[in-house]
């Protein structure tokens, strides 16, 4: 006996139905693995090997459709190449652009920093769970970035400075391995100037130009004064950082689940399913990236 | 559940009104095996077939799946549409339809529905059939053992005939069209009853049960046992590969060899395989065997039940066989069984 053609033939066609008018947030769920085309409008050179990547969605719809929290994270698509998980660097209430802080660190990294302005690339997002925006309002803020851990607090560090009267005091300490690594400098020399912040810039290989503070991202809490009981603690950094600079706080008394930490791991699809940031019984993509220190205590294997 | 018996000589003429409108999967001996493979006659297909190597989830989600088509040059999307047959899968053992029903879960239901694996899914019919276990299956631990939703029909055997559930209207249609249901009878009922005792104490006794396993992953998670157990790991992952709720999945981009268009797909890929967890830069989160065998195992038997309240493990015992190293869960259940036992030594 032959097998009979199927009598119907269902098909996924990743363009979606395009026919009928659909918001850019339904064009958007139609199929979640879809890029949308964005053009580079502004490449900023941040360190020999660090470029801030400012980019906007060409669909109207998607762009009005695109709102983010601090701390949140998109896939980036470079056709050809492939996909990366990078987290926004700008601040949500800069609309219609977003800005992305990139690190030349392998294939796909170098692909970008190949690339020019006007140049169109793909992005979907905003993925995962940022910082409490709203929480943390009405409350002292310590920020501490090592190295490229200062891109995604960056959007945090805007955003709250675009309420700065809704915070109390807010301090950055932010280290790097040498001067010429250290990022967005003149901004935070003005913010400092303007004493919007209370700012520790450190680096651990000082060169004769450098006037700021030496040592580890840990030592300026050695005359740190803060008011423990009414303090958000926010940490972003390569991996070996966290242990110490949480400890550091909790010394100082900032509670558990006041201090939160952005994770870094490869997000492959954002959503939960690929597996590929996956932590314990946590996925990096849709639980995080931001973790407050309790949540990350609960998670095996996450620090 | 509504449900109606048919006599064990219906079963043909019920796969060959499937045939008429759908491609049909079903389970056929290959080899010293059963695979599952899309058949041409209901002879071939192997009704009383133990486990087969590999599961059913290549027919959701493909070892190889392109999700789009692109333009390299201007860097656009173009129009590409996969076409997926209207499908019936016949023969499903309860513990591969619980498989099924943890990977809607994850990729139908949840917060972002997955469009790819939601078409194949909706066109996709599920016949179940029960089956007696093996030594290495140990579904009823994980209350895999039956199959309470996620088929279209579920077939009981109760000698010479079968206890129909019927759960779709498109199924029920094909039923009632290819056979003669009839209502149960009292003995129907009683040898249905008498079939699931049967099945029920057939299990191999010496798989301990452990039912706070859970618990048990996160307190021994840093004990010497996983260095004896994943230091074994031979990274090939063929755990993975048979698995059938192992779901996690590599996207990739191919270019044409004049570089002009392309395509973004996405294959299988295992927590187990050594460069799945590193990150841009090389730095990686799981470097060793003895974390990666540790990590899938606490996924399977606490991961997904703290998100989903059940176990990801349905005990369909492929692993136990696919393993050449012999890491398997049983191996962690005996673990702890060996631990809870040091007390009485």
């Amino acid at each position: 006996m032959m097998l009979r053609e199927p009598a119907r033939v269902v098909e996924v066609n990743p363009l979606g139905n395009m026919t009928t008018p659909l918001t850019g947030e339904e064009l958007m769920a139609n199929n979640p693995y879809r890029p949308w085309p964005a053009r580079i409008t502004s490449i900023t050179d941040l360190t020999p090997t660090e470029k801030l990547f400012e980019f906007r969605l060409i669909d109207e719809r998607i762009r009005e459709a695109f709102r983010h929290e601090p701390g949140q994270f998109v896939e980036l698509s470079l056709f050809g190449v492939g996909e990366a998980p990078i987290s926004i660097s700008s601040s949500p209430s800069k609309r219609g652009f977003i800005e992305l802080c990139v690190r030349r660190a392998g294939r796909f990294t170098e692909a970008l920093h190949a690339m020019q302005c006007g140049d169109i690339v793909g992005i979907r997002g905003p993925f995962g769970r940022g910082f409490p925006f709203e929480r943390m309002k009405h409350h002292d803020i310590l920020l501490v970035a090592g190295g490229l851990g200062i891109a995604p607090l960056r959007s945090l560090i805007n955003n709250i400075h675009d309420e700065r009267s809704e915070f109390g005091k807010v301090t950055i300490i932010y280290g790097s391995r040498s001067p010429s690594e250290v990022m967005f400098r003149d901004q935070f020399e003005m913010w400092r100037h303007r004493k919007d912040f209370d700012l520790y810039l450190t680096v651990d290989h000082p060169d004769d130009t450098w006037d700021g503070e030496v040592g580890l991202v840990t030592k300026p809490f050695e005359h740190l004064e803060l008011d423990a009981r009414h303090t958000y603690g926010a940490v972003c950094g390569p991996p070996v950082m966290y242990r110490f600079v949480i400890d550091e706080m909790r010394k100082k008394g900032i509670e558990y689940d006041h201090i939160y930490c952005s994770f870094e791991r490869h997000m492959k699809c954002g959503m939960g399913k690929c597996g590929h940031c996956q932590i314990g019984h946590q996925y990096v993509c849709i639980d995080g990236p931001v973790f407050n220190y309790w949540e990350a205590k609960n998670i095996q294997g996450s620090m | 559940m509504l449900y109606r018996v048919i006599d064990a000589e219906e079963r043909d003429a019920l796969v060959s009104a499937f045939m008429q409108e759908y491609e049909v999967v079903a389970p056929v001996k290959r080899g010293r095996g059963y695979v599952f493979d899309v058949i041409e006659s209901p002879d071939e297909i192997a009704y009383d077939y133990s486990t087969t190597t590999a599961s059913l989830k290549k027919y959701l989600l493909p070892p190889r799946e392109t999700l789009m088509t692109f333009n390299a040059v201007d860097n656009c999307i173009t129009e590409h549409a996969e076409c997926i047959p209207p499908r019936v899968i016949f023969g499903a053992h309860a513990c591969d339809i619980n498989a099924i029903n943890r990977l809607d879960q994850v990729f139908r239901d949840g917060r972002y529905p997955d469009p790819y694996y939601t078409a194949r899914r909706e066109a996709t019919l599920v016949v179940g059939m029960s089956c007696m276990p093996t030594d290495d299956c140990f579904c009823h631990l994980w209350d895999a053992d039956e199959a309470r939703f996620g088929y279209d029909l579920f077939l009981h055997d109760i000698g010479g005939r079968y206890l129909v559930s019927i759960s779709s209207v498109e199924a029920a249609n094909i039923l009632e069209a290819a056979c003669n249901p009839r209502v149960a009878t009292d003995e129907d009922r009683s040898d249905f009853r008498q079939a699931t005792r049967t099945r029920q104490l057939s299990f191999n006794q010496n798989i301990p049960d452990i039912q706070d396993v859970a618990m048990l992953m996160d307190a021994f998670h840093k004990d010497e046992f996983w260095d004896e157990l994943g230091g074994r790991c031979l990274s090939c992952s063929a755990c993975a590969a048979v698995c059938p709720t192992c779901f996690c999945f590599d996207l990739q981009d191919r270019l044409s060899p004049d570089g002009t268009q392309g395509e973004r797909y996405r294959v299988w890929d295992a927590c187990t395989s050594p460069q799945f967890a590193e990150v841009a830069g090389g730095h990686n989160f799981r470097p060793d065997g003895r974390e990666r065998v540790r990590h899938r195992m606490y996924h399977k038997l606490n991961g997904f039940l703290a998100n989903y309240d059940r176990m990801l493990c349905v005990g369909c015992g492929r692993c136990v066989s696919a393993c050449k190293a012999d890491i398997n869960p049983i191996r962690v259940l005996e673990f702890f069984e060996e631990k809870g036992s040091e007390h009485d030594a």
